[in-house]
């Protein structure tokens, strides 16, 4: 439609030169670029933990469970309000049985975000392994795989994600196998995410197979397993991105309401270091002075999955070709 | 078809179409798409004008800037006249959006809505009934839900209601007296081929298309003149249903009232434009008038026509569809009344385009404008379609602008011809001087990468290409466009632009090679 | 005709996959241990030797005997012949969940997710068509943007707060029908009966509809205040999914040729939209459905637990959680569910061969 917009010659590197055009439509959608800034700044405090575990007092290995707050004797008592002159770790008062909010919650995203970030990493790489090699070499290894991705969409994955944890929970029990009940979860998220993704690359895959370099590469002698590397999975890539943008937040309240929900076998407690877990263990005091200690982790939560979502949709916009002008 | 003399006499006439320095930009992420600059041209009635160059010159964009169609955003059409029918449709450019260039990828447009509002029901009336257009891919161009019946009738619907209002009543309201005044006209006529013009005439006039065939065979056979007078009141009746005709005259004075709001329209923006603001305020107050009284009187007809549009106009769609036959008939689909319910994706490219043409002649108006109607048909079809156009030319008079990148196409269709290129119109003549006597260096080019039996060029006969490519029209070169790609290229062509100047007789080029003027000379 | 084989054909192929999740069901629950199902029916109050014959019992009714495979096949068997096997009470008097056959058990809990489900889908609809076909036809502009960050927010909202809020903090101020209070459990069959004070037939065994049925509007009123915030806190997610979809189908289709050819007739802008624009938008959004109303039946999860209804959810939930793992519970529920899902899809697929004359079934 516009005359001579596309003529232009490309004399650096395309991808480079593509990513950059990216960045820069990206930087224009105010609204992606609010979300990127906001979740860049959780995932900065998670990183954080990692790096520095004591810096903050809440990285791994540090709080494996919020009784650490809470000293020797776990006393259940009422949230107290915020208060400036305890140090911050009272900054948003206290939530149930004196844990401090603030570190409490940080804890509990350092949590939260790297295990989503687990399971949406690698539900995105088996799928893409899964998705990409069946739909490329088809026949009845993608007849059989597409078959068992039909299962897993054929029931609410939140049902499906209750049973797993159920089942597997109890499994380790059984065999005096003591395992965090988040990383129970992640395992069960992980067999529930991949689906997601083999299925989104293996259509990619199948448009990408019927274009012409593929037919030349294969014609230069290149092997079917090099092709899927060097040109399908390339391909595959970018909108995979944009949907572990959007899955992040997903898993999360994923997380966030299996804690919630009474699952018995779950070890989970009110001390799991877990946004979910916190404020359904704060639901009593919705109603009285002690509001804040459910809303504001719920708050925290909330704007953290709805920026990343941002984020996720403004690159989708970005990187649809259609809608790229 | 005119011929060749027609046009060098036809100045005196009105073109059906004039288009003057018009430009039009695209604003992208990428810079500003210089897509058209200054392009000037007049389309006289009956005539076919073809556009040529080679892809992304601006020809498309040049025919949907005509339409006012260019999508918005990323396009707009920054200044010019188009005149259609004497008006010109960019009467109230300025006034619908404010553009603020900071840089060429900072460009700031605060689009004013009411004008917008204002300029889209004007454009709406014209559309489809003074200037019609073909697409390139038909398929596309279809909507793939709707069937092509309907598709078609909406356009009669849209503009003809009045129309087909008058003349269903004529036919519901008709009278004995109508038969004998036909039976009186034909009595004095012997000459068959006019006897069945007449009966023709007289049945389409009475909206009883349908008994045309049985009239004239009662009128051959039987010679008591009483009787075939009984027998066509007989049919006439039998013809004739129970219809509302007090509602079919409300329908048709809500749409006179309507059409009248439209016409005023034209008259204050043509007034606002001059400067005449009394006389504009005036035809806003009318316009305010017509509306209340518009909405006072046909409040109830209104408020039906928005809730049940379908059962309030069902005789309306009846005939509509009969006239979809018609048309069908007309571009030669073969099964019409198979056509007319089937859904595009059921037809093949060509009948598709075929269907495309039936709509652009809906509403009979005096102009098309084909946008490569044939590149994306195959051979066969491409003939049969342009033979089809051509016929609608010759039959009903109907101008055309072609458009295409096919020189073989131009010499078979056009009687006028101009060249564009990089958003310019570099030559424009008749077809025979293109072809005879191409004066632009890049008409010459395109000329010589035709292959092409031509004797009296032997020289070039051979096949040669144009070096270069067609210039990014974000950064296009300055001066002539053409200047990095020409054989013949001089200082001053880098410098100053070339004007589409007059050589000789209805040869226009824009080339420094045979005139000085330059555009920047004027301004 | 046609339609008929579509129809047919479609739901042979259903059958695979409901047998295949019902198969990846099995071998999850397989890998349970064995003991540990058995110890379930044991009453250790009682004496060893009464205990010693419970687990007998309980080894042959779960068919612990057989091998694996065999004890598929005789599921699948008794599941054809509508034996969907039986949820036991807890030996230990843990009993506030349902026990009984697992049949009679999803028919009498799924009416209630039905009802907020149907609710639910007809307000989505209702407020996601125009809203998204008006967002849609402005794409970028002010009210675009809000729309984009109200329907995200939807998906990144976690239902269980939402349901929360709406049921403990904004509950007092909704007028009082839809905060109900006085019926703070809502006990789905007793309650009918004890306001209606006489026994009456339930053919649909959803409330609303029920007393609709018998003409008792005011009770229909009652009963659908009472499903007020559970259908808003339901809808939420599957409002903002619809909505999302539907604005890109609109884009999408004003951005088609066809589009132009319309204005270039002449066609009003108004009516462009309305005619041509988005009826193509609409299409495709019906595609997405399916999908978008798996995330409302795991929704229904939530919001049943959080506003105590007794629906399938909820059921699903008790058979994995009290410390009790219920083998057939668990079955029939993934059944169940993959059946509804793949109905719902289904239907969703007809509807859309049934509008777009391009599908030819």
């Amino acid at each position: 439609m516009i005359p001579g917009a596309n003529k232009e010659e490309k004399k650096r590197n395309p991808r480079l030169e593509d990513i950059k055009d990216t960045a820069k439509l990206l930087v224009k959608n105010k609204l992606a670029l609010t979300g990127l800034i906001i979740s860049s700044f959780y995932i900065f405090f998670a990183i954080l933990d990692v790096i520095y575990p004591q810096y903050l007092g809440v990285g791994p290995g540090v709080v494996t469970t919020l009784t650490r707050f809470t000293g020797p004797n776990i006393v259940l008592a009422p949230p107290t309000d915020p208060t400036f002159s305890k140090g911050w770790y009272y900054f948003l008062g206290t939530t149930y049985a004196n844990i401090p909010l603030l570190p409490a919650m940080l804890a509990a995203l350092y949590n939260d975000i790297w295990d989503s970030a687990i399971v949406v990493g690698s539900g995105a790489v088996i799928g893409i392994l899964v998705g990409t090699f069946s739909g490329y070499f088809g026949k009845i290894v993608d007849e059989l795989v597409m078959r068992i991705t039909d299962i897993f969409f054929s029931i609410p994955y939140l049902i499906f994600a209750i049973i797993m944890v159920t089942v597997l929970a109890r499994v380790f029990a059984a065999d005096n196998i003591t395992i965090p009940p988040l990383t129970i979860i992640s395992v069960s998220l992980i067999v529930i995410w991949w689906p997601t993704y083999a299925r989104l690359t293996r259509s990619i895959t199948l448009s990408v197979k019927s274009q012409k370099f593929i037919e030349a590469s294969t014609a230069s002698g290149s092997s079917r397993v090099r092709n899927v590397v060097v040109h399908v999975i390339p391909n595959v890539l970018s909108p995979v991105f944009v949907q572990i943008s959007l899955d992040i937040g997903n898993v999360i309240l994923l997380f966030a309401t299996l804690a919630f929900l009474p699952l018995t076998f779950l070890n989970l407690n009110e001390f799991t270091p877990e946004l979910g877990s916190m404020i359904s263990s704060s639901e009593t005091y919705m109603l009285g002075p002690g509001w804040f200690s459910a809303v504001i982790p719920a708050v925290f939560l909330l704007i953290f999955t709805i920026s990343i979502n941002l984020f996720g949709d403004g690159l989708r916009d970005v990187l649809d070709p259609k809608l790229r002008r | 078809m005119i011929t060749q003399e027609e046009i060098k006499t036809e100045q005196g006439k009105v073109p059906y179409i004039e288009v003057k320095n018009l430009v039009t930009r695209f604003f992208t992420s990428k810079g500003i798409v210089k897509a058209l600059e200054n392009v000037s041209f007049k389309i006289y009635p009956g005539e076919v004008y073809g556009l040529v160059g080679e892809s992304g010159c601006g020809k498309s964009v040049t025919s949907t800037s005509i339409m006012d169609l260019i999508p918005d955003p990323p396009g707009r059409i920054l200044d010019g006249e188009i005149f259609i029918d004497n008006f010109n449709i960019l009467s109230d450019l300025k006034s619908l959006a404010k553009i603020k260039v900071r840089s060429e990828t900072d460009v700031k447009i605060k689009r004013n809505k009411s004008a917008i509002k204002r300029h889209n029901f004007i454009l709406s009336k014209i559309r489809g009934n003074k200037i019609s257009m073909i697409f390139q891919e038909p398929f596309l161009a279809l909507n793939p839900t709707i069937s092509i019946g309907k598709q078609i009738s909406e356009v009669i619907l849209l503009h003809n209601i009045i129309g087909m209002a008058d003349s269903i009543i004529k036919r519901e309201t008709m009278k004995t007296t109508d038969v004998d005044e036909l039976l009186e006209q034909l009595a004095e006529i012997n000459d068959y081929s006019m006897r069945k013009k007449i009966i023709n005439q007289w049945t389409r006039n009475f909206g009883i298309p349908d008994l045309e065939a049985s009239i004239t065979s009662l009128l051959d056979h039987v010679t008591d003149q009483k009787y075939v007078a009984e027998q066509i009141a007989h049919m006439i009746e039998e013809n004739q249903r129970e219809i509302n005709i007090d509602r079919i005259k409300e329908i048709r004075d809500y749409y006179t009232i309507e059409r009248k709001i439209f016409e005023l329209t034209l008259n204050q923006i043509q007034f606002e434009r001059t400067g005449e603001i009394k006389k504009a305020q005036e035809a806003k107050a009318k316009i305010r008038a017509y509306k209340a009284m518009s909405k006072k009187k046909y409040f109830k007809l209104r408020l039906e026509m928005r809730f049940f549009s379908k059962r309030v106009l069902a005789i309306f769609h009846k005939e509509a569809r009969r006239r979809v036959l018609e048309l069908l008939t007309l571009v030669n689909l073969a099964g019409p009344e198979v056509v007319i319910d089937e859904y595009p994706h059921e037809l093949s490219g060509g009948m598709q385009q075929r269907a495309m043409i039936a709509m652009a002649l809906a509403s009979n108006p005096k102009m098309l404008i084909a946008d490569e109607p044939t590149t994306a048909l195959d051979v066969t079809t491409q003939a049969q379609i342009l033979e089809l156009i051509g016929e609608l030319n010759k039959v009903m008079g109907m101008s055309v602008l072609f458009i295409t990148h096919d020189l073989a196409v131009i010499a078979e269709m056009c009687n006028k011809v101009g060249v564009m290129y990089a958003g310019n119109i570099v030559e424009e003549t008749t077809t025979e001087e293109i072809f005879n006597d191409p004066k632009h260096p890049y008409t010459v080019g395109l000329m010589n990468s035709l292959p092409r039996a031509d004797k009296k060029r032997e020289k070039e006969l051979k096949f040669e290409t144009i070096p270069g490519n067609v210039p990014n029209l974000i950064t296009p070169p300055p001066g002539c466009r053409f200047h990095p790609r020409c054989k013949f290229a001089m200082d001053i062509c880098s410098l100053k632009k070339p004007k589409l100047t007059e050589v000789s007789e209805n040869h226009k080029v824009a080339c420094f090679l045979y005139s000085n003027e330059s555009e920047d000379d004027v301004a | 005709m046609e339609l008929k084989y579509y129809i047919i054909r479609r739901l042979l192929v259903l059958i695979p996959t409901l047998l295949g999740l019902l198969l990846l069901t099995f071998i999850l629950l397989d890998a349970l241990p064995k003991s540990f199902l058995i110890e379930q029916f044991v009453n250790h109050k009682l004496p060893i030797p009464a205990q010693n014959l419970e687990k007998q019992q309980a080894i042959t009714t779960l068919g612990l005997n057989l091998s694996p495979p065999e004890q598929f096949l005789i599921y699948v068997n008794n599941l054809i012949h509508g034996n969907w096997g039986f949820m036991y009470p807890n030996s230990e008097g843990y009993g506030s969940y349902y026990s009984g056959p697992v049949l009679a058990g999803i028919m009498e809990y799924f009416p209630v997710t039905l009802e907020i489900a149907i609710f639910a889908v007809i307000f989505s609809i209702v407020i996601a068509i125009p809203l998204g076909t008006y967002i849609g036809s402005k794409p970028n502009s002010v009210s675009d943007q809000v729309g984009r960050v109200f329907s995200l927010s939807g998906y990144a909202m976690p239902t269980f707060f939402l349901a929360l809020v709406l049921q403990i903090a904004i509950n007092p101020y909704f007028p009082s029908f839809i905060s109900g209070q006085g019926y703070p459990s809502y006990t789905h069959l007793s309650w009918i009966k004890s306001i209606s004070g006489t026994e009456v037939s339930t053919p649909t065994h959803m409330l609303v509809f029920d007393s609709l049925l018998h003409g008792d509007f005011s009770l229909a009123a009652v009963a659908f205040g009472h499903l007020v915030l559970p259908v808003l806190a339901l809808s939420y997610g599957f409002l903002a999914g619809l909505l999302r979809f539907i604005r890109a189908g609109m884009v999408d289709a004003s951005n088609q040729e066809y589009v132009k050819t319309a204005r270039a007739k002449g066609v009003p802008e108004k009516q462009v939209l309305r005619k041509h624009v988005r009826k193509n938008a609409l299409l495709p959004s019906i595609t997405v459905f399916g999908l978008v109303f798996s995330g409302l039946l795991g929704g229904a999860v939530v919001i049943e637990e959080v506003y105590d209804l007794n629906g399938l959810g909820r059921f699903g939930l008790s058979t994995v959680s009290g410390g009790y793992i219920q083998f057939f519970g668990i079955l029939g529920t993934t059944l169940f569910f993959g059946i509804v899902l793949v109905m719902a899809n289904l239907i969703v697929d007809v509807l859309y061969a049934l509008m777009d004359p391009r599908i030819r079934y």
